[in-house]
């Protein structure tokens, strides 16, 4: 087990660590600054949904602020066909993905009830229902292992792909994770948790959760966990690398719980000053992930004034083309939302189309007269 | 051209939201995303960014308005229209024009929508009206809850989006798109879930309905409604799935459930009585409450708390929870008292001031008070002040709700002056004369709840004070004396005290001292 992981440190020194430091030092200094680009991207476009929810174009945001290094660092890590299984807060990683905007701001909108195609980006779509991607990242996995060893992969498909687990430090108290993490333990699967510990669940403090830290329940089921700085960007990456390399070598399961915190609300309906207090996002604001890799890059000098102003260029671009999506995105079509809800005909499903133009006819009545 | 920012829902289906502060003026230049403003939703306290550029024209609604989702806030110019305002009044036909297009037209490309919006603006050129329009905004082609915000179309504006155009204000608003119709239309029936053959599926079983209200009324009902809004349906009595909602996608708001609850006190005024008989109670046999209230009025009723109230409340609220009260009564003799009362009485000087036992009291008091300072003190944790004087808090109930004047220096008045001070006293406080400064400053408080026929009573001391003293009705009781059973004229006497400050027997003391002087008044002879 041991301490958390951590590279950079809060002052955005660089510090020395036997595993971990080689796989940061594999990077060129291009690499590090897409690093830093991918996590100021992804923090303009929260922004501006943000601000496009309280305008009422979307219906609904939840703000990844603060845990973009956590992100961004894993998943750097891994290869772009290793299969992902976010919450809804995996914005950084999605953007990283190329998910567009648009096709991420499509749900929050209502739009539709996913914007991407997860076979295209080799990222599922957002879960909603706690810790259900747990399990479907283990069927996954499992599917990966019976292929293999029935010989069905695709051809398509990478013989050592793996699948990353994303969950929160609340969902990690859900039946489905356990179910998730037993099978993965039995199965010698190829899955990597990633449990972002932002020290929340909504209004509930990560203490509630487990007395113990989260990272030792990986002991539990018979796998190794290691507990990272989900702040520091170069960790989150150094040990991502390092646990897929591993993973990828047959090790099974491992679990990583990235220490971070949210920084914004739980999402655009929630009101985190009603159970935490200012001193508290204080301490962790001035452990902000980009300014410290800000910080170490121009000490470093491997990043230049132009560098930062491009990328903020870029990122006002990027949310300019967000809101100008979402001000002209497609509505929703109610019978493609029921349609596509099963492959075949569903008779609940039918049942509650039907109640649905009921409805709306109800309105439509009065209108004719 | 101007652009009116209407209440989003900031949250998941909410409908109102208060406006807890603007952070610009009219005149401001805003840019797109800039906070405007501070609202308060059921659920959180949130800030508003615009969604425009321009100058500020109009706030309309102000702090401390409850504004319902959809309805305009704030107005912004747009710099580059601000050229065009004059010219002629085209609005209202324009308005309509427009409108009816939109209705025919479901299907057209933003982009013509977007030019016709701009010509419209163009021609639409009375002032403060005129905007442009953003291509979408999330409409209400469902009407779940959970469905919001869906956009009706995304060629046609929904004019229950946050962003609508108002070259026309009045003409548009209810008059636009279907999504905006459905804003403003009531929902004519309630929808079934049977609606379909569901003979082999398994059918959702719903949670145990309330007696009398299927489980179809509940969803209904909660769907219809905002939480704030059942919870004035409460208040008033109203039986919310009995209403037809008006507001937006049939939604129930607050003037539904007024309107319901002020017709209803309207019929009951018109002739029904209670000899009609209690109805059923339950959600569909009417209200029990249209015969069965205690008085003519709402059945529950929301009453601000302010002024006296208010006071009382935070100051009582503050001691009771701060100080640890501890009480002590003795029930005594003052059929002396009573005797040189009535002799007072007689007196010519004492026939423009009232003499009552409050009087000998209050003597009794200071009496008792030089022989025990630490009941006139006050406690500050690290230390308790000894005062040495006595400004005599007297509490009387007014019109406007509990007062506490003081008598400052109570203890240099002669007997009569203290009989003036409070004749005038009370008599200020009964017409709401006194002033905030004559309530300030007690040291020692009296209360009398003998002219309320009560005998005991267990106060809540005065903030800053140590002991307050209670005086009960005199009576005329059988009492032991000398061995023989002789009517006298009895009393309780007893009070509260801060035992941080004073332990039982200490109270005790002072209390018997009081009582002393009150059975033999003679004391006072010292
Ligand atoms: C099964 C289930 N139960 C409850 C919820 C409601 N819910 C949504 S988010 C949330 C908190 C999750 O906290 P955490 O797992 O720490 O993730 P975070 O939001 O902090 O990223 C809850 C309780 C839900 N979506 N699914
Ligand atoms: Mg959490």
């Amino acid at each position: 087990m041991g301490d958390v992981v951590q590279l950079l440190t809060e002052n955005g020194e660089l510090r020395e660590d036997e595993v971990y430091s080689r796989y940061v030092e594999e990077l060129d200094d291009a690499a590090l600054r897409d690093l830093y680009r991918h996590m100021a991207l992804e923090r303009r476009v929260d922004a501006e949904a943000t601000s496009l929810q309280r305008q009422g174009q979307l219906a609904l945001w939840a703000p990844a602020l603060g845990q973009e290094a956590a992100q961004v660092g894993t998943i750097a890590a891994l290869k772009p066909t290793d299969r992902v299984f976010p919450t809804y807060r995996e914005h950084a990683m999605a953007l990283y993905r190329g998910i567009s905007p648009e096709e991420l701001m499509a749900t929050f909108r209502a739009a539709r009830h996913t914007g991407w195609d997860p076979h295209t980006y080799h990222f599922n779509n957002y879960a909603v229902v706690l810790a259900s991607q747990t399990l479907h990242a283990a069927g996954w996995a499992m599917g990966i292992v019976q292929d293999q060893r029935t010989g069905t992969l695709d051809p398509d498909q990478p013989a050592d792909e793996i699948v990353l687990a994303c969950l929160g430090d609340g969902a990690s108290s859900q039946g489905d994770a356990h179910e998730s993490m037993v099978f993965a333990s039995s199965y010698q699967l190829p899955l990597l948790y990633f449990i972002q510990n932002n020290h929340w669940a909504i209004s509930v403090p990560s203490s509630t959760q487990s007395p113990a830290p989260l990272v030792r329940r990986a002991y539990g089921y018979g796998f190794t966990g290691v507990q990272v700085d989900g702040n520091d960007v170069l960790a989150s990456y150094a040990v991502a690398r390092h646990c897929a390399e591993q993973i990828r070598e047959g090790s099974g399961p491992q679990l990583i719980e990235s220490i971070t915190y949210r920084l914004g609300a739980h999402t655009t309906a929630d009101d985190p000053t009603k159970y935490r207090s200012a001193e508290e996002v204080e301490v962790w604001r001035a452990k902000d992930p980009i300014a410290r890799c800000r910080s170490w890059l121009q000490a470093e000098q491997k990043a230049d004034e132009t560098f930062f102003e491009e990328t903020d260029a870029e990122a006002d671009e990027l949310a300019a083309e967000l809101r100008r999506a979402v001000l002209e995105m497609e509505p929703i079509d109610l019978e493609r939302v029921f349609d596509t809800v099963y492959a075949e005909p569903h008779r609940q499903v039918e049942v509650e189309k039907a109640w649905l133009k009921d409805y709306e006819a109800g309105f439509a009545e009065e209108e004719g007269r | 051209m101007s652009q009116t920012f209407t209440l989003p829902d900031v949250g998941e289906g909410l409908t109102e939201a208060e406006i807890v502060s603007w952070r610009v003026q009219v005149g401001d230049t805003v840019a797109v995303n800039d906070i405007v403003c501070e609202i308060e939703t059921a659920k959180s306290l949130v800030e508003l960014p615009i969604p425009f550029a321009g100058t500020v024209d109009e706030l309309v609604a102000a702090e401390g308005d409850t504004v319902e989702v959809g309805q305009p806030l704030i107005r912004i110019r747009d710099a580059a229209g601000a050229d065009d305002d004059a010219g002629d009044d085209a609005g209202g036909a324009d308005g309509a024009a427009r409108a009816a297009a939109e209705d025919e037209s479901a299907t057209r490309d933003s982009g013509a929508q977007d030019s016709e919006a701009q010509d419209a603006a163009a021609q639409d050129s009375a002032a403060p009206g005129a905007a442009t329009q953003d291509p979408a905004a999330p409409g209400a082609a469902t009407q779940g809850a959970a469905a919001q915000p869906a956009a009706e179309t995304s060629e046609r504006p929904a004019a229950d989006s946050p962003i609508v155009e108002d070259s026309d204000q009045q003409a548009l608003v209810g008059s636009g798109p279907k999504a905006d119709a459905a804003k403003h239309r009531p929902r004519l029936r309630p929808t079934e879930l049977d609606l379909v053959e569901v003979s082999d599926l398994d059918p959702p079983t719903p949670a145990a309905p309330a007696a009398g209200l299927q489980a179809g009324d509940i969803a209904e009902m909660v769907a219809k409604a905002s939480p704030p809004v059942r919870a004035l349906a409460k208040r008033l009595g109203v039986a919310v799935w009995d209403l037809v909602g008006s507001g937006r996608n049939g939604q129930i708001t607050r003037a539904d459930v007024e309107r319901q609850a002020q017709q209803r006190s309207g019929q009951g005024k018109a002739g029904r009585s209670r000899a009609a008989g209690a109805a059923a109670p339950g959600p569909h046999g009417g209200l029990p409450s249209q015969t069965g209230l205690l008085y003519d009025g709402p059945r529950e009723e929301k009453v601000q708390v302010r002024g006296v109230r208010k006071a009382t409340a935070l100051n009582v609220s503050a001691s009771a929870s701060t100080v640890p009260h501890v009480s002590v009564f003795k029930e005594i003799d003052v059929s002396r008292t009573m005797d040189l009362r009535r002799r007072l009485r007689d007196q010519p000087e004492y026939q423009d001031v009232s003499v009552s036992p409050l009087l000998f009291a209050a003597k009794a008091i200071i009496w008792a008070v030089r022989r025990h300072p630490q009941v006139n003190a006050s406690w500050h944790e690290t230390h308790y002040t000894l005062r040495n004087y006595v400004n005599l808090g007297i509490a009387a109930a007014t019109p406007r709700g509990l007062v506490v004047p003081v008598i400052h220096e109570a203890h240099t008045y002669s007997t009569l002056g203290l009989a003036a001070a409070i004749t005038e006293l009370t008599s200020d406080a009964r017409e709401g004369r006194t002033t905030p400064a004559e309530m300030q400053g007690g040291t020692i408080s009296i209360t009398n709840i003998g002219p309320l026929g009560l005998d005991l009573g267990t106060p809540i001391l005065p903030p800053g004070q140590a002991a307050i003293v209670v005086l009960g009705a005199v009576r005329t009781k059988p009492w032991v004396v000398e061995g023989q059973v002789v009517p006298r004229q009895v009393m309780t006497v007893g009070g509260s005290f801060d035992h941080r400050l004073i332990d039982g027997d200490l109270a005790g003391a002072f209390i018997s001292d009081v009582a002393a002087v009150l059975e033999e008044p003679g004391l006072l002879l010292d």
